[in-house]
């Protein structure tokens, strides 16, 4: 890498996030994008071949979940230290859906994520006034909430013992609603449909202001934009999209546990996004499936430390790769090809 | 062009894929007695975390012992040769539990789940015992839940449960003269379901509850709730804290001196590995329910031995429970000649056992509790302990039938 053509070839910062900038591309960049968005595809298709079903959906749901917080989180540089709130919220209102209406389980996982949307309106709209730790802070304070709710609420939620029992009812379809296998697919394409949504969110105007507010608030303010107003906007669509992941993943569990609203789960999603890479969307979906199958791994290893391990990694990826293993990827490879193309 | 180019080979491929994904079929069946010619024993539990030692790895190793046995008596009239135990780590956490099930049912096709400590992670399993009809047997866990509402064919609970606890507890040591009783208890479900049965059998038992009072969970000091407690001068001072609160606990009701007035401790669950960790000058006196204890008879004491000799350690109840467990479902495979769950089922359902953890004990049909004596244990003094892990003594053994909830208080249709 040392003799690399590095100096000047690029006016990128050294931000983890650079990414974000290059939208504007050449037809040769774009090719490659299609590409990679192909080679995505055939592995997202492809994953329960390799993968016990289970887990491969487990990868796919904590994929969609990392995405939707890098949208605050890369592009808005809000951190949220609450997205458990989300996740887990939409999956009891999704499972208590499935369980009392028996209805369909994408029309239980959309019930989810609306809800999830709800409840982040009053929840953003108070948090997003704060920023840095404070909005971390605020945002922990809201999900610990939300846990309280869900634990004492037992008659609804069977607080610690969880809401059992959620069937995964699909039109009748009985390889769908038994085998692993088959819903997978049945579920993928909501899985999709997710992380197509975010890319549009981030590479849109909406998504540059989100961007130009992130770098620099008191400029976008000067240019007239209502900051936020944006910043509560980023936070429900973000919500949402945590909503669709966690309904999703309370399906395909067929329950909820106490889990799924703990603060654990707002770390567990905080390290996969930053170890994937934030700014990057495609880091949320690397940093997920590397934990995920980790950990899987190792509760069947014997080993005993899984927080040793993966708390070493993200040592490690923090003090030598600060973009995360995508962000370090592609920023290699996008110095290469820019230099390449300016040759 | 390019674009195009790729975007049609990102279909095409996601076709291809898909279409061969439906040639699939779903698990492979063979005719044989003995699925996939071997017998797998899989023990799910916590072996990192807090209930490691009570259960954990050497819960692994007494079902190994029992398929060693189980070779040893039945030699070549085995009903098979291939008998495997596998594990997993669900690390107290019921979706890495719920998944991980699956996961033993379907890829190292597993007969029987055994163990599953943590009430929320025995639920979960119990539900996926439910959808793949194959074996649970829980023994770890304390809720009546897995033989109440949410009962189901496939799963039976074999060691305790709160009903058995409070009810062993709070019965026995009203009878002893404890007429007048404070209950402490941490405010969440488990917390919750001890208070109310301790209630309902001290008041049965003639005695009265005179005050009860929740504390958070988790939660380090206890020294207000034991002060409030204390000055209502009561006979019993009843905990229904667990684990690290339970430590904290008693170790503030001795600095408080309250046994030294005459106020007793009786304790909701406590494991014999409890009483270790912290030492027995702690819980000296203190009375709780066993489900089973190494050294109460020689039966008990040649299988400890053993189990000392494999591990290292004494076994805790749920070291023998599994045993026990694995034991009997061995045991119902042979006679049924087939694992097919349905039959292994029939096998079990109403079977009356006695073995080295199951003393009266009884499979009830009706709801899959496994019922067998209970014992009112106190923990000695120090002075009393003549070798390691000694440390409990037998007060009264509770017969099978009064120990348990009554089948027809368990709201169980399966």
């Amino acid at each position: 890498m040392s003799n690399d053509v590095t100096s000047g070839a690029t006016a990128h910062l050294d931000l983890p996030t650079d990414d974000v900038h290059v939208s504007a591309t050449t037809p040769r960049r774009s090719g490659l994008r299609w590409l990679l968005l192909a080679a995505g595809l055939v592995v997202a298709l492809a994953l329960p071949w390799f993968i016990y079903p289970p887990i491969a959906m487990d990868i796919a749901c904590w994929a969609l979940f990392a995405i939707s917080l890098d949208i605050l989180l890369g592009y808005c540089g809000l951190l949220s230290f609450g997205h458990a709130a989300f996740w887990g919220g939409s999956a009891y209102c999704t499972g208590l859906v499935a369980v009392h209406y028996g209805v369909p389980f994408p029309v239980a996982v959309l019930a989810g994520m609306l809800f999830a949307m709800l409840i982040a309106v009053p929840i953003g709209y108070l948090s997003v006034r704060a920023t840095g730790i404070y909005f971390a802070m605020v945002t922990l304070a809201f999900a610990q909430m939300i846990y309280f709710i869900a634990n004492q609420w037992r008659d609804v939620t069977g607080g610690e013992n969880g809401l059992q029992a959620v069937p995964k009812s699909f039109f009748g379809i009985e390889l769908v609603e038994t085998e692993s296998f088959y819903f997978y697919y049945a579920a993928l394409p909501m899985i999709l449909l997710g992380m197509w949504a975010a890319w549009r969110i981030v590479h849109s105007p909406f998504g540059r202001v989100l961007v130009a507010i992130r770098d620099n608030a008191p400029r976008a303010r000067a240019l007239g934009y209502d900051v936020e107003t944006y910043k509560v906007v980023a936070f429900v669509l973000s919500a949402g999209l945590a909503g669709l992941a966690g309904g999703l993943f309370a399906i395909s569990h067929g329950f909820v546990s106490l889990q799924e609203v703990n603060w654990t789960t707002s770390g567990k999603v905080v390290l996969m996004a930053v170890l994937g890479g934030i700014g990057t969307l495609w880091g949320g979906v690397v940093g997920a499936g590397f934990i995920v199958v980790l950990e899987d791994y190792m509760a069947s290893s014997g080993f005993e430390g899984i927080g040793i391990v993966t708390g070493s990694v993200f040592v490690v990826v923090v003090l030598l790769f600060r973009r995360g293993i995508w962000g370090t990827l592609a920023h290699h490879l996008g110095r290469r090809r820019q230099a390449g193309t300016r040759d | 062009m390019k674009r195009k180019a790729a975007v049609s080979a990102a279909v095409l491929s996601a076709g291809a894929l898909l279409l061969s994904a439906c040639g699939q079929g779903g698990p492979g069946s063979d005719g044989g007695a003995i699925s996939d010619d071997k017998l797998v024993l899989a023990v799910l539990n916590d072996q990192s975390g807090v209930y490691k030692d009570l259960s954990g790895p050497n819960s692994v190793k007494a079902v190994e012992m029992a398929i060693a046995d189980f070779e040893e008596k039945h030699g070549d009239d085995a009903v098979t040769s291939e008998i495997e135990v596998v594990s997993a780590d669900h690390q107290n956490e019921p979706d890495v539990a719920n998944t991980k099930a699956q996961e033993l049912y379907d890829r190292e096709l597993a007969d029987v789940i055994l163990d599953v400590p943590t009430s929320s992670a025995a639920l979960a399993v119990a539900n996926q015992a439910k959808t793949k009809q194959k074996l649970f047997i829980n023994v770890g866990a304390a809720t009546t839940e897995l033989t109440g509402e949410q009962c189901n064919k496939y799963t039976f609970h074999w060691a305790y449960d709160t009903y058995m606890l409070a009810n062993g507890t709070g019965a026995a040591v009203t009878k002893e003269g404890g007429k007048n009783w404070q209950i402490i208890y941490p405010d969440y479900a488990f917390g919750q379901d001890m208070e109310n049965s301790f209630t309902a059998a001290v008041e049965a038992a003639g005695g009265t509850v005179g005050g009860t009072i929740p504390t958070p969970f988790p939660n380090d000091n206890f020294a207000t709730f034991l002060t409030k407690a204390a000055a209502k001068n009561p006979d019993v001072i009843g905990t229904m804290q667990a684990g690290g609160d339970l430590v904290n606990l008693v170790k503030q009701f001795n600095e408080a001196g309250l046994a030294d007035k005459g106020i007793e401790l009786a304790v909701g669950l406590m494991f014999i590995t409890d009483i270790h960790s912290l030492g027995v000058e702690q819980f000296a006196g203190t009375s709780f329910t066993d489900a089973w204890y190494w050294n109460m008879d020689e039966e008990s004491r040649a299988w400890a031995d053993r189990f000392l000799e494999e591990t290292g350690t004494r076994p805790s109840f749920a070291h023998a429970a599994n045993y026990s467990a694995a034991t009997q479902y061995l045991e119902a495979v042979q006679r049924a000649g087939t694992d097919d769950a349905d039959a292994v089922v029939g096998e079990l359902e109403g079977l009356e056992v006695d073995d080295v953890f199951l003393r009266n004990g009884e499979i009830r049909a009706e709801d899959h509790r496994v019922i067998h004596d209970a014992y009112l244990a106190r923990v000695k003094s120090p002075e009393d302990v003549t070798e390691d892990w000694d440390y409990e003594e037998i007060v009264t053994t509770i017969p099978a039938e009064e120990a348990f909830r009554p089948v027809e208080e368990s709201g169980c249709s399966m």
